[in-house]
């Protein structure tokens, strides 16, 4: 027994109430779906998996700026402390930091004659030495390492070799093995020789940050600002953070050594911007449902107060509570729907907006959706309540007041 | 009257406590959510250059090949930088970029520090408008025959030479003495936009040198370098000589037609580096030259984030939720009312009075709201600053939303509440006085 028919008439008598309803529903509906379609993306794009040990890799800058220092050889005697300090297990310089907001990129061709030759999406380019794959913790799938014999020096030496990362090889060379095949930037070749599973670049943000190279360089010999990272377990971080500034200072304190930070640290701030949009939709998603429904909860006392004079009558006709409180929800339950479907088209319409202006995906059905049945629970309990109270008053009282 | 007012709209608020805490605080919220978005928004889309603006000018160039760069490379290559420099056309120009060095002076107290630098020439400070404390920008002559000086920042002075006039006094750059010739003022403009490839909120540099020494000392470029086809980088010469853009160039053009002379000098100049087989792009040489006043930079740099205007429209959006919120509470409060505005309307108040009355108490209802809002979007940016690490200058509450909140407030609730106050001093007087 529903009795629709005089509820909506009775809904038509009196508009503004119900319109004021109706308007709040669809706006939330459509904020509601935007911003959890948009938390849901940031969230899919933060727990995204690197391939490396992030709490384990310990990095930091050095920087020897005492032009009596030879380069090279010190790169070599500070990798050699930094390995025998104790709990270290691997040590490697590098070019650039994964995760850290800041790097290097390239591409490889595939042949040296420049008119035939095909190129490489855009990766992310490390230079490491052997030891690199134990320091990042990623995992070879296919190939081998680097050996310490083969390591070079210098871009510009012959005998670069490669490992790169599985998305990259697919996105590539398809379903082909990569290793064993040559590549080439401007005069130099360099020799595949190894695929592995997975290996984020530097900027969270571009389309490329599976595309991964690593090369066989010990990049920390070039110039005066270097960066190594170091592989330990995670217990022996912190300590390790100033053991290494004390050994490395004990050897030539003529440098600056910073930003000793783990991979994880690096993370975190690249992540920040998403993590930030993520709490502040969230707080207005709750802050929202919680104003609506207090909003409603404050009307509808008020309707059904104004009503006290109609619940009465009703009463002493013969009408059960139940009944009482079911004309609420069903009176209730007729705005949502026409709120919902009405702010379900809205938030489509503002989703096509945002993709249009901001290049975000398509605004999948399941958010209205969801939000509107959301909804239907959160007002659904701002109604019961008054409802109740009010079916609670006897026929007496009601029809004698006012 | 006013007053009087002003005394019935707080007795009637003290009347219904819980609707109307429930009221500001739907406005608070939804205010505060606001004006949070709306100030980051402010601080990024921040024009620093003021009335600046439109002399500044950013010049780029599209010295790359066919079919590599979809558009403008922000930065410019060095062959291209020395090029522009021997104009005769702009008031002034600039080519810099960014590097960075270890810090030391006579005082040993303090430990060596690495810091960014800015290489650039004499003209920047003229040009940016920066302003000095002590001394002043090395002499221009500087800019052609490479000097060791160089000018540092109030900090540095502060922290090297007690806050003394340093001028004349050596500096060490990676144990090198450079002589000091001018100390600037506390300088930080944001965006940076002089350099925003680095980062449009990081803090503006401490130390300055000239550009001319940069093929002695080979300063490292602490910033993007792009390059669009392989070129081996083995010595610094290879740089230098190469299409790696890595310089921000800007030129000071007093008026449109100053811009308009500097434009055909600037196509001249691509026309003469075609023949020498450089911007091999299909491109004429007019299309090959863009200048971007300091308005339009900002924009090409995107410096204001696309989830910042996303976060403005949804907070608005949130707004307005709360003003349909509150728009319902007033009706069901005021109507509640109708009988007393019966008695008075009988007694002689006529409708403006009523209607004047009742936005007076939506006013009230407003201001709290704002002030509450206020206090929100002041917590919520220092959440933003401590918590996730957001540059100080983009948490500020800016002077101008102490005004523009309770502004948007007032203005909100009373755009809410017009529709229920002009409802209840319609009310038929006698309907109430005869149920009653």
């Amino acid at each position: 027994m529903l009795h629709i028919k005089p509820i909506i008439s009775s809904l038509l008598r009196s508009k503004s109430g119900p319109v004021l309803l109706l308007l709040q529903i669809i706006l939330s509906v459509a904020i509601v779906a935007n911003a959890s379609f948009i938390i849901h993306e940031r969230i899919a794009l933060m727990q995204r998996d690197s391939g490396i040990a992030e709490e384990e890799i310990l990095t930091f800058s050095l920087y020897n700026f005492d032009d009596r220092i030879d380069n090279a050889q010190q790169n070599k005697q500070d990798q050699r402390i930094l390995a025998a300090l104790p709990n270290v297990q691997a040590v490697t310089s590098t070019n650039m930091i994964p995760l850290s907001d800041s790097g290097w990129s390239d591409v490889y061709v595939d042949s040296p004659d420049k008119d035939i030759a095909k190129q490489t999406p855009n990766f992310a380019f490390y230079l490491g030495n052997e030891q690199m794959l134990d320091t990042l913790g990623v995992k070879l799938i296919e190939g081998r390492n680097f050996s310490a014999e083969e390591v070079i020096y210098s871009l510009t030496d012959a005998g670069a070799q490669a490992i790169i990362s599985l998305p990259l090889a697919k996105a590539f060379w398809g379903d082909e093995s990569p290793v064993g095949k040559t590549m080439y930037a401007g005069d130099s070749s360099i020799k595949i020789i190894g695929v592995v599973e997975k290996l984020h670049g530097a900027w969270v943000d571009t389309d490329n940050f599976e595309y991964s190279v690593i090369q066989n360089v010990d990049f920390g010999g070039e110039g005066k600002n270097k960066s190594y990272m170091l592989r330990a377990k995670k217990e022996h971080i912190p300590e390790l953070k100033e053991a290494i500034v004390k050994a490395l200072h004990q050897d030539n304190p003529n440098r600056v050594i910073n930003q000793i930070k783990t991979i994880a640290e690096y993370k975190a701030s690249s992540y920040r911007h998403h993590e930030l949009m993520v709490a502040v939709l969230t707080l207005m998603v709750v802050l929202l449902l919680l104003i609506t429904s207090l909003g409603l909860t404050g009307m509808v006392m008020f309707n059904i107060q104004r009503r006290t004079k109609q619940i009465g009558t009703r009463r002493a006709l013969g009408a059960k509570k139940r009944d009482i409180i079911s004309y609420f929800m069903v009176e209730n339950y007729l705005i949502c729907i026409v709120g919902g479907v009405l702010g379900g088209l809205l938030a489509i319409q503002l989703g096509q907006q945002l993709m249009k202006i901001y290049s975000l995906p398509m605004l999948e059905w399941q958010y209205p959706a969801l939000t509107l049945a959301g909804l239907f629970v959160v007002t659904s309990l701002a109604v019961v309540v008054p409802a109740t109270r009010a079916a609670n008053i006897s026929p007496a009282t009601a029809t004698r007041s006012a | 009257m006013f007053f009087y007012y002003c005394d019935l709209a707080w007795r009637s608020i003290k009347n219904t406590p819980a609707l109307s805490v429930l009221m500001v605080l739907a406005i608070s919220i939804g205010i505060g959510i606001t004006i949070t978005s709306l100030n980051v928004y402010q601080m990024m889309a921040n024009n620093p250059a003021k009335e600046r603006s439109d002399v500044l000018n950013a010049v780029m160039l599209w010295s790359q090949g066919p079919d590599t760069w979809t558009k403008f490379n922000q930065n410019i290559t060095y062959q291209d930088a020395m090029g522009l420099r021997n104009s005769q056309v702009p008031s002034r120009q600039v080519a810099s970029f960014r590097t960075g060095m270890a810090v030391q002076s006579d005082n040993k107290d303090i430990e060596p520090e690495l810091e960014s630098i800015r290489v650039t020439d004499s003209d920047f400070f003229g040009l940016f408008s920066v302003p000095f404390l002590f001394g002043g920008a090395w002499d221009k002559g500087v800019d052609t025959r490479a000097s060791y000086q160089v000018v540092i920042s109030e900090a540095l002075n502060l922290k090297h030479f007690n806050g003394a006039n340093s001028v004349g006094k050596n500096f060490y750059l990676n144990g090198k003495p450079y002589q000091i010739v001018g100390v600037i003022k506390d300088w930080n403009p944001q965006p940076k936009y002089y350099d925003p490839t680095n980062g449009a909120f990081n803090h503006a540099e401490g130390i300055y040198l000239p550009f001319s020494l940069t093929p002695i000392e080979e300063f490292d470029v602490w910033g993007n370098t792009n390059g669009w086809q392989f070129e081996p980088m083995g010595t610094y010469q290879d740089r230098l000589n190469s299409e790696k853009a890595w310089i921000q160039f800007w030129v000071e053009l007093d008026n449109p037609e100053h811009k308009a002379s500097y434009q055909e000098w600037l196509s001249q100049y691509v026309e003469k580096q075609k023949s020498f087989g450089r911007f091999t792009a299909d491109k004429n040489p007019k299309e090959s030259v863009s200048l971007m006043d300091v308005q339009q930079w900002l924009e090409y740099s995107k410096a204001v984030s696309k989830d910042n205007k996303i976060l403005v429209g949804l907070s608005f959006l949130f707004l307005a939720v709360c003003l349909v919120n509150i728009l319902g509470l007033m009706l069901t409060k005021f109507l509640k009312r109708a009988p007393e505005v019966g008695v008075r309307r009988a007694i002689g108040a006529s409708r403006g009075q009523i209607f004047s009355q009742y936005m007076v108490e939506v006013g009230v209802i407003g201001l709290l709201g704002g002030v509450m809002g206020l206090l929100w979007a002041w917590a919520a940016l220092s959440i933003l600053s401590t918590h996730f690490d957001m540059a100080k200058s983009l948490t500020q509450l800016d002077l101008s939303m102490w005004f523009i909140t309770p502004a948007i407030a007032i203005s909100t609730a009373v755009l809410a509440g017009l529709y229920p106050a002009w409802v209840v001093c319609r009310t038929n007087p006698s309907i109430y006085l005869k149920s009653q």
